[in-house]
């Protein structure tokens, strides 16, 4: 599948700030199933972008900003040819050993309800795949996908408390159900084409890797209830959405009034 | 476009960009033979060369001598030698003049000269200066005959056919030189980082033109594993495997995006370049360097035969 991706993320401050640090994780790699023709990061201001990799080899992009300005718009514009691999990552870049994807975070700390009913799912390790998927197709069923009711703070725990949530919520109560566990796991941030072609929405999606002995890292979407296909696009990994988020910054002075974002994703072939 | 055309045009620019490989390889070896240091060892630099244009077990078929006059009798003359210039000019000339009207007439006629001119070249002539001679001149012919295609060329299938052979060429070329570097050339009884093996090294280095390169690129002495990485992963390095393959991804997707369907050759190309973009020098070197380039050499075979299945037959 052609995917087109348009993502733009706009501050605006009521008061400007006297400085800005951004680090972006905005770029995808090419891996196996992923080819990344073309990507292109902008940033409104004149600005050095300083392109690093991170601990798990994603692509990091920072800059600074000193000068008053009233808004910032960071955009990023790209086309990636994806195909199926039935949710199976190879080819990407590896950099860290398993048993540091068991770490628990803040994020995705399992409280003992997590840890309860993640027992339900426990399988030998030839089964493992078998019981990943259970608790993908049980944790779809049984969790409200909702926006609004959290945010980007909320833990596992307490999203599996309150039975709903978005993707990120998803990916975290599957990843610490996962760890729970034994099992590896780890958090992806991208962007997400559904069948029907077309789709603008203000996020871009989450899902979860888990290791599988024998096919490796394998893709879990616990929000739509499937594995990985050839509508996502794999951008950044992380042990939760703080490692992968991104957009993440910080100021000095200023207020920020308003940040929006605005993430455009097409099948190119549907387009034509 | 006729499989046919596209056939011809991918084997015209692929044996220009072969001959090119050739007079590179002869370059060195005799650079490397001109090295006194070279005398105290039994290391045989001409037959290195041979290894590195891998002709070493055609040549060794013949019964002849590696000497210099034999071994650039062969690379460069022989006919009895399918890969020797001459041949691959031959070549070039015969798959050019079967697309002719596919081709401009910078393009044909940089092809045609050099043909005829290579007769002025004497075969008997070994001398430094008739080898550098001559070698300057192939170099040339494959500069006019890629920047007249470059300069004058319809961006259109003809052409992305034409830079499909000389990447792929290219790639195994570097590929191969790097190998032979490895394995071949250094003698067991010369310590690494001795003398002659920074000889050579810069040796292998000019033979890709990437010497300058590489004192920009690392600001450093000559190490095998920074040249390694120069030459298989920086893909601001026009030679390396990274490069090639970043182009060869380009130019496949051209011709998906032109024929509005893609297929094996572009996952192949595609799986490569994203390996080599993931890739790191450390892990290549515990891997084992000359099996990274075995297998990329392998791979490298692989897409030509996935382009050839897919578009040239």
């Amino acid at each position: 599948m052609r995917i087109q991706v348009r993502h733009d993320t706009v501050y605006a401050y009521a008061t400007p700030p006297k400085y800005v640090i951004q680090k972006l994780r905005l770029s995808p790699r090419s891996h196996e199933g992923q080819h990344v023709r073309r990507w292109r990061i902008e940033v409104d201001k004149d600005c050095r972008l300083i392109e690093t990799a991170d601990a798990f080899g994603n692509v990091v992009h920072s800059f600074t900003l000193h000068d008053h300005f009233e808004a910032l718009t960071i955009s990023v514009e790209g086309e990636v040819e994806t195909e199926e691999t039935a949710g199976v990552v190879r080819g990407a870049v590896e950099r860290l050993p398993l048993a540091l994807y068991l770490r628990e975070t803040d994020l995705t700390e399992p409280n003992e309800a997590i840890a309860d009913y993640a027992r339900k799912f426990r399988r030998d390790d030839s089964e493992r795949l078998a019981g990943l998927h259970d608790m993908l197709a049980d944790l779809h069923a049984h969790i409200r996908y909702d926006t609004g009711r959290t945010d980007s703070g909320t833990t596992a725990s307490d999203a599996f408390e309150l039975g709903h949530g978005v993707c990120q919520d998803f990916a975290h109560i599957f990843i610490a159900a996962a760890r729970s566990l034994a099992i590896p796991a780890r958090y992806v941030g991208g962007y997400l084409v559904q069948s029907n072609g077309t789709v603008s929405s203000d996020a871009g999606h989450a899902w979860a890797e888990a290791h599988v002995p024998d096919l490796g890292w394998v893709g879990f979407d616990p929000s739509n209830g499937v594995c990985v296909t050839e509508g996502y696009v794999r951008v950044a990994i992380g042990l939760d959405y703080l490692g992968a988020a991104p957009v993440r910054g910080a100021q000095a002075g200023g207020q920020t009034e308003s940040l929006a974002v605005n993430v455009h994703t097409a099948d190119m072939a549907v387009q034509q | 476009m006729l499989s046919r055309t596209a056939d011809n045009l991918f084997w015209m620019s692929r044996y220009v960009e072969r001959a090119e490989s050739i007079a590179r390889i002869l370059h060195a070896a005799s650079r490397m033979a001109a090295v006194p240091i070279a005398e105290d060892t039994d290391s045989n630099e001409w037959q290195s060369a041979l290894a590195a244009a891998a002709c070493d077990q055609a040549f060794a078929a013949t019964g002849q001598e590696a000497t210099a006059e034999n071994v650039f009798e062969y690379l460069a003359f022989s006919e009895d030698n399918p890969s020797s210039v001459r041949n691959c000019l031959r070549m070039a000339r015969t798959n050019a003049r079967a697309v002719r009207t596919a081709l401009t007439t910078d393009t044909w006629e940089a092809i045609n000269s050099a043909w005829l001119e290579l007769h002025r070249y004497r075969t008997d002539d070994v001398s430094p200066s008739g080898l550098n001679r001559f070698i300057a001149w192939v170099k040339e012919t494959s500069l006019r005959v890629d920047g007249a295609a470059y300069r004058t060329m319809l961006r259109h299938d003809a052409y992305w056919f034409s830079r499909l052979g000389v990447y792929l060429e290219r790639a195994d070329n570097t590929a191969r030189i790097l190998d032979v570097k490895y394995h071949v050339l250094l003698p067991p009884s010369v310590h690494v980082g001795g003398g002659l093996d920074f000889f050579q090294w810069s040796t292998i280095l000019r033979s890709v033109s990437a010497l300058t390169a590489y004192h920009w690129v690392y600001r450093d002495k000559l190490q095998p594993w920074l040249i390694a990485d120069l030459l298989i992963l920086r893909e601001e390095m026009p030679r390396s495997l990274a490069s090639c393959y970043a182009n060869l991804t380009m130019f496949l997707d051209e011709l998906a995006r032109d024929y509005g369907r893609q297929g094996e050759s572009q996952r192949h190309a595609r799986r490569i370049c994203a390996q080599l973009r993931n890739a790191r020098t450390d892990d290549i070197f515990q891997g084992g360097l000359h099996e990274f380039l075995t297998e990329f050499i392998t791979e490298n075979n692989r897409l030509g035969a996935l382009i050839a299945d897919q578009y040239l037959i």
